[in-house]
């Protein structure tokens, strides 16, 4: 019974010293709350739409006027421009007015009557990949519905409807996009963003609490007082008042956040919940382990912040994991955010069930039980030292 | 007169030694202004070494099994993205291979596809994406959708052929009009010249901004503040900043101009400004990024941890609205004026104006003009800090 109130004292203990620190607050109350409502507002519109396009029709024929009409019809891009030379749709984009332009050749009317293929050229600012790919597929679109008509002008008149179907397209075809049916940049990059910001967050305050104790202690990594000599209780103390906290900000993204932007959400909140038991205790037991290296609060706001960055494209969400080399591969498996990015898109956006996320649930299981022993193993080696200080 | 301006020399002089001293001390100090930064561009380029992701896996569902489909299915897995590795015999279960995350999409011929094909019954195919994972899923989409254009464009070919009209004469009479791309600035869309070329500036600046806080608080954590100030400084704020921020922005200048020399020289990367240009662009932002530091600690009025924590969120937050994945004009117009405030915005919409495009730098005046504004940012903090160094004191 003493074990379990030196547990609760302990993790009463580390509560206050959360508190008393308003870099921690920050942290670990208002940047979970706060940064994936500011990130989910950055991509809520999800996908580019109306790219301003630049026309330089060489053509001016009623085929070529249509291929621009055709194209400003589509919700990729918009026209915004004629323009008599390409010198002049390049003068456009320098001044960062528009983001693509397409040129239509002198002869297009000629080579077509002469049976010959007409190129249509698109040329995009690769600023952005986005722009590009709105720019192309707008025009690719627009050049195959095109096909269709002069087709059925040229050899199929007198045809049927019917007729003109199968000869213009024999076979047709559906592209279904699965588990973001937009295509949109907020459903596929929040949820490694939010699981990233629990990870970092729990690790930045966790850090600083125990930076924050060495400082105030010479250099020692727990205060000198009875209560801390059992470095299991240490651990689970601390655990708890985390564990707590980020279960509940946890929720939250699942819940909150998936319902105001309105972010794929079709994954059972148990299941989430059963998931995020182990991810939080990895990230829990991985910061206690980095702290031991913390002397200086302050410090691990230097060592953590720009991790994230890695961190989010070695988990293979924005950067295809099949094209990720096998050292950094390893360099993830160290990592739970690595696994958790993984299994909660899976969860939140697939449907996923606890079972065909197993592998990534079982790695963050022993991700916990290694960082565990780990954080054990530090807290046993301070109390070793304190006690040879006092003898 | 001539006395007090080698005074100034010589206190910059001093407190430069001091600085220098001071990192050569402590490993941390290692760690951000050469270790980080390196492991970073080693880490970025390496990820993004292939340029374009080639080989996604893939999955086949093949109810159909004639000699047509295979041939479509050879054409797919020949192509540059696609590796057809996995062939599932339903819908159902090449759904759970890709929810277990072994495939990011598959092709569906539905049986009886060839036969509705000769026929004349225009069959349906389908390819599914799993655009959770977004560029492996538009890269397969790409490859798919060309795929299926290509059977039915062989289909109306063959017959074409077959009324007796010439190979060339088909291919115009199935394709009359044909889009050509052209990629500007980066011909063989190689997304580490998309990515890393502003990631890895844009890490440096993200050190520089949360280190700019760190370094002139810890006068202050140590207690040193009045010393320095008196002292070292003359009781001149700007004294003291130029002596703080001078050693550490050559050094990150330096870690920079590495970033530039690989980028540029060794790999090659498109730019058409010329290396010196960019690195130029990049003290700048470098700059800006200390400027804004100091700003944030005076403003503040000293409260360390306080100030570094707003700048790691900004700085975090810049890659985001920087518009270099997912573009700004399409952010919320809020966001879009917002955008100007963060250095690396400018960073890349420099970046785009020079070293992609080599456009005249007229043309970008307003990011120039918008990183000159920051670095004025600190004047207005001058008073602050005069004011923090006789009265703020470290919060523990």
């Amino acid at each position: 019974m003493t074990s379990l109130s030196n547990i609760a004292r302990i993790a009463w203990i580390e509560f206050r010293n959360m508190m008393r620190d308003n870099g921690v607050v920050l942290f670990v109350f208002i940047v979970p709350l706060f940064y994936p409502l500011l990130y989910a507002f950055i991509y809520n519109n999800e996908t580019v739409r109306d790219v301003p396009v630049a026309i330089v029709d060489g053509s001016r024929s009623p085929l070529s006027r249509q291929f621009a009409r055709m194209l400003d019809a589509t919700p990729e891009v918009r026209v915004v421009a004629q323009c008599a030379s390409i010198a002049e749709a390049e003068r456009l984009n320098q001044l960062g007015e528009i983001y693509a332009f397409v040129v239509i050749p002198d002869d297009l009317n000629r080579t077509l009557t002469d049976g010959r293929q007409a190129i249509i050229g698109v040329y995009a600012d690769m600023a952005g990949m986005l722009y590009y790919k709105s720019a192309l597929l707008a025009a690719t679109n627009v050049s195959l519905e095109l096909n269709k008509e002069l087709k059925v002008e040229r050899f199929y008149t007198g045809a049927t409807r019917a007729q003109e179907a199968v000869a213009t397209q024999p076979v047709t075809y559906d592209h279904v996009p699965l588990y973001n049916p937009q295509s949109g940049f907020a459903s596929f990059l929040m949820p490694a963003v939010m699981m990233l910001i629990l990870q970092q967050t729990l690790m930045l305050g966790i850090g600083m609490v125990g930076g924050g104790i060495r400082e105030r202690y010479n250099g020692r990594a727990l205060p000198p007082m009875k209560l801390y000599s059992d470095p299991m209780q240490i651990v689970l103390g601390k655990t708890a008042v985390y564990f707590i906290i980020y279960i509940v900000m946890a929720a939250y993204m699942f819940t909150v956040v998936n319902y105001i932007f309105g972010l794929p959400a079709i994954g059972r909140f148990g299941t989430y919940i059963m998931f995020m038991v182990p991810y939080l205790l990895g990230c829990t037991f991985m910061g206690i382990t980095f702290s031991s290296f913390i002397y200086r609060r302050e410090d691990c706001i230097l060592l953590f912040v720009f991790m994230s960055l890695p961190l989010l494209f070695i988990s293979g969400i924005s950067w295809p994991a099949a094209a990720i080399p096998r050292f950094w591969k390893c360099v993830g498996m160290l990592f739970p955010s690595t696994y958790a990015v993984n299994g909660y898109v899976r969860i939140n956006s697939m449907g996923a069930t606890l079972q065909q996320v197993g592998p990534e649930f079982i790695a963050l299981w022993i991700q916990a039980g290694v960082y565990f022993i780990l954080s054990l193993g530090f807290y046993y080696i301070s109390i070793r030292k304190q006690r040879k200080i006092k003898k | 007169m001539a006395m007090k301006r080698k005074n100034v020399f010589l206190r910059l002089w001093q407190l430069w030694m001091r600085e220098l001293k001071f990192f050569s001390t402590r490993p941390l100090m290692l760690v951000v202004m050469f270790i980080a930064p390196v492991t970073l561009l080693v880490f970025f380029l390496s990820l993004m070494s292939a340029g374009l992701p080639t080989d996604l896996p893939a999955g086949i569902v093949d109810e159909d099994n004639t000699s047509t489909t295979r041939t479509l299915v050879r054409t797919l897995d020949a192509m540059e993205n696609t590796d057809l590795r996995y062939s599932y015999s339903s819908l159902t279960e090449a759904r759970e291979a890709m929810q277990r995350g072994e495939i990011y999409a598959f092709f569906h011929i539905p049986a009886g596809t060839t036969e509705r094909a000769l026929s004349q019954r225009r069959p349906k195919i389908g390819f599914y994406t799993n655009d959770a994972y977004f560029i492996a899923g538009s890269l397969l989409m790409r490859d798919m959708r060309t795929a299926s254009e290509m059977i039915g464009m062989g289909i109306s070919r063959q017959t074409f052929l077959a009324k007796g009209m010439a190979d060339d004469a088909a291919m115009a009479a199935v394709r009359p009009i044909a889009i050509e791309a052209h990629p500007l600035g980066n011909p063989v869309l190689d997304y580490s010249v998309y990515l890393s070329n502003i990631i890895v500036p844009g890490c440096i600046l993200l050190l520089v901004l949360i280190f700019t806080p760190y370094t002139i608080g810890l006068e202050w954590k140590r207690g040193k503040q009045r010393r320095v100030y008196n002292r070292l400084a003359g009781q001149s704020s700007t004294v003291f900043l130029a002596g703080k921020l001078v050693p550490q922005a050559l050094l990150f200048s330096l870690m920079m101009l590495l970033c530039d020399v690989v980028f540029y020289k060794y790999l090659h990367f498109p730019c058409k400004c010329g290396m010196w240009m960019m690195f130029f662009i990049g003290v700048l932002c470098i700059l800006a990024a200390q400027c804004f530091g100091v700003f944030v600690y005076g403003l503040l009025q000293g409260n360390m941890r306080f100030a570094m924590s707003v700048c790691s969120l900004w700085g975090i937050v810049s890659f985001s609205i920087s518009g270099l994945s997912f573009p700004t004009m399409a952010m919320d117009p809020i966001l879009q004026a917002a955008a100007w405030l963060f250095p690396l915005r400018h960073y890349y919409l420099l970046y785009v104006n020079q070293a992609l495009h080599g456009y005249p730098l007229l043309f970008a005046w307003p990011s120039i003009v918008a990183l000159l504004c920051f670095l004025l940012l600190p004047l207005l903090t001058l008073p602050l800090y005069r004011h923090a160094f006789r009265h703020a004191k470290y919060k523990p």
